[in-house]
């Protein structure tokens, strides 16, 4: 339906000195799921904004299908968007709020009550035209924003954070139906999100963002295994680094300007009571039972380490003297 | 005994409010009621008929509807976008803007009316509806700025940003989404200024300069006249539109009110 090409973006605030978005790039194929993943304030919110076209860019240009939207009215852009929050009409019904952008684009009454009924079977609440919004649960009300968003046949779905003020089994079940919906209508979206795991689950690839410019691009899986940055890595919940002269194996290291470092993801670091070969000793100074893992922190000589112990697994408990050892097949390295 | 107390306060809060009405209607619809007999002896509309086939008295009424009306539709919209600015943005002169807007609350009505009333009359707007309507505006302003923006305050944008996303042009996002969330406070606003224009009477009597005489002028020149009958009609009348509109919007504010509560 839709390839998107956001090209080069610049766009910085009045009154703040900083940039939001610089020299912002990214290409979305046709019915692609682009997460983009990034603590407030790295720009996601502000480039939903200016593909709405409520905020302009300095420079640079948004395309879809090749050709610019900048110079098209907000409102015939065809980008809908969701928030946190639905934002449904209080004062009109479930049928009329998903009716509403049908009706304001001058569809007969009888396309709008059909589409309506689709668009209410598919996100698998039917016959609840008549409900008033305060009357719809959390999900439910979230569902018939979806609805009213895709209603209209959009080239570009937004989504907005929509499930973070949901309870978590909620959640879960509409991660799902998203995708599902999604899927089956085969729209073009950009979500934004600041859950690592939900990025993961609903993406077919991730822009990691940080101070308005794309750390990494790529599919969930290969940013998981292997993040080729610090930054990125950071991002993804690796929190140990190792410079050269820490490993405890002898990696190919070749001898260059500067110093090669090393990850490893927390699930692949070993702790146990006996020293062996690639292992360093140190002392517990953390543990935390999370059911299907146990956490430590591990207190060493040169560093303090995180490793997640998938159960079942001896807990050592605070104090305990133990060894920690980086498997050599889990070790990347990555960019500084 | 508690219940019975609260009941018996409330009686008599009611009996406070209602009792000068009572005496109104008891003078409105009666002949010769004096001073030894506790109710009146004699009950009858003709009084109440000559009073209001005076072509004064309707005349005075139509004109004070109609420029109440008139003021209500103008502050509102000089009111709409004011409160809107006033009520979701932080810009540098809010206090100063804020301060100039209410500035007709607290300088005396007298000051302003004469003033307006040498410079109404060099440009022939003194003696005319137009001038009085004008007129009526400074002091309902502040109200039904104040009246919106404090609404608009607790008014979310992304509703409007929800309805431009979707297709809606500015112009329906304002009639269907901006004016719709914000019934209640205009219905409110809009009772604010009608019953201040409806009750005017310095200001009407400053830039009418007798011309234009809607009910006060004319209750006050029956009040100076000393018949207690044309007094309570006069009254009457000019009690029935704030109550017959208050009856009517009561029920409206409660049901929005409810909608909005829903909503959060």
């Amino acid at each position: 339906m839709t390839t998107v090409n956001i090209i080069s973006l610049n766009k910085t605030y009045p009154n703040q000195s900083a940039p939001v978005l610089k020299d912002f790039s990214l290409s979305i194929n046709d019915g692609e799921v682009i997460a983009l993943l990034g603590p407030s304030g790295s720009g996601k919110s502000t480039l939903l904004k200016l593909i709405t076209g409520i905020e302009r860019p300095d420079s640079g240009d948004i395309q879809f299908d090749g050709s610019s939207i900048l110079n098209i009215e907000p409102n015939k852009r065809g980008a809908v968007l969701m928030f946190q929050k639905s934002y449904l009409f209080p004062f009109l019904n479930v049928e009329d709020n998903i009716g509403f952008g049908l009706k304001v684009q001058g569809a007969s009454l009888e396309t709008i009550r059909a589409e309506v009924k689709r668009m209410l079977d598919l996100i698998g609440l039917p016959g609840i035209e008549r409900r008033k919004s305060g009357q719809l649960s959390g999900g439910e009300a979230q569902r018939v924003a979806l609805a009213r968003a895709l209603v209209t046949n959009p080239k570009l779905l937004l989504l907005d954070e929509p499930l973070s003020s949901l309870d978590t089994s909620v959640r879960m079940n509409l991660q799902e139906a998203i995708r599902n919906i999604q899927r089956e209508l085969g729209v073009t979206t950009i979500f934004v999100t600041h859950d690592l795991g939900e990025a993961m689950a609903m993406s077919d690839r991730m822009a990691l963002l940080l101070n308005g410019e794309v750390v990494a691009l790529d599919k969930p899986e290969n940013l998981f295994h292997r993040p080729r940055s610090l930054a990125a890595a950071k991002f993804m919940g690796v929190s140990t680094f190792l410079s050269g002269d820490q490993l405890p194996v002898k990696c190919e290291v070749t001898k260059g300007s500067s110093p090669k470092i090393f990850a490893i993801r927390p699930e692949h670091i070993r702790v146990q009571k006996d020293g062996c070969e690639n292992s360093m000793p140190g002392v517990v100074s953390d543990c935390v039972f999370r059911g299907e893992y146990v956490e430590y922190q591990v207190t060493m000589d040169t560093m303090i380490v995180r490793a997640r112990m998938p159960m079942p697994a001896s807990m050592f408990p605070h104090g305990e003297r133990v060894f920690v050892k980086f498997p050599r097949e889990y070790l990347f390295e990555v960019q500084n | 005994m508690k219940r019975f107390t609260a009941y018996s306060l409330r009686v008599v809060l009611y009996l406070f409010l209602v009792a000068p009405l009572l005496l109104f209607v008891a003078y409105a619809f009666s002949t010769r009621w004096f001073f030894p007999q506790p109710f009146p002896v004699e009950w009858t509309m003709t009084t109440f008929q000559r009073a209001l086939n005076d072509s004064r008295t309707l005349s005075s009424m139509a004109q004070g509807l109609w420029i109440a009306s008139l003021v209500s539709i103008l502050s509102l919209l000089l009111a709409l976008p004011a409160a809107r600015v006033l009520g979701l943005r932080k810009f540098r002169g809010r206090q100063l803007a804020w301060l100039l807007l209410f500035l007709p609350t607290v300088i005396p009505p007298l000051a302003i009316g004469m003033g307006l009333n040498i410079l109404f009359l060099r440009i022939g707007l003194a003696g005319t509806i137009a001038g009085v309507v004008l007129v009526h505006i400074i002091p309902t302003l502040p109200y039904t700025i104040f009246t919106l923006s404090s609404s608009f305050a607790r008014f979310d944008e992304n509703y409007e940003f929800q309805a431009l996303a979707l297709g809606a042009s500015p112009w329906q996002i304002f009639l269907k989404v901006t004016l719709r969330m914000m019934t209640p406070s205009l219905v409110v606003a809009t009772l604010f200024a009608f019953l201040i224009s409806w009750s005017q009477y310095l200001l009407t009597l400053l830039i009418g300069g007798g011309q234009i005489i809607t009910l006060p002028i004319l209750l006050f020149s029956a009040a100076s006249g000393g018949n207690p009958s044309t007094i309570a009609i006069l009254s009457l009348l000019f009690v029935a539109p704030p109550v017959l509109v208050i009856a009517f919007t009561a029920r409206q504010l409660n049901q929005h009110g409810n909608e909005i509560r829903e909503q959060y």
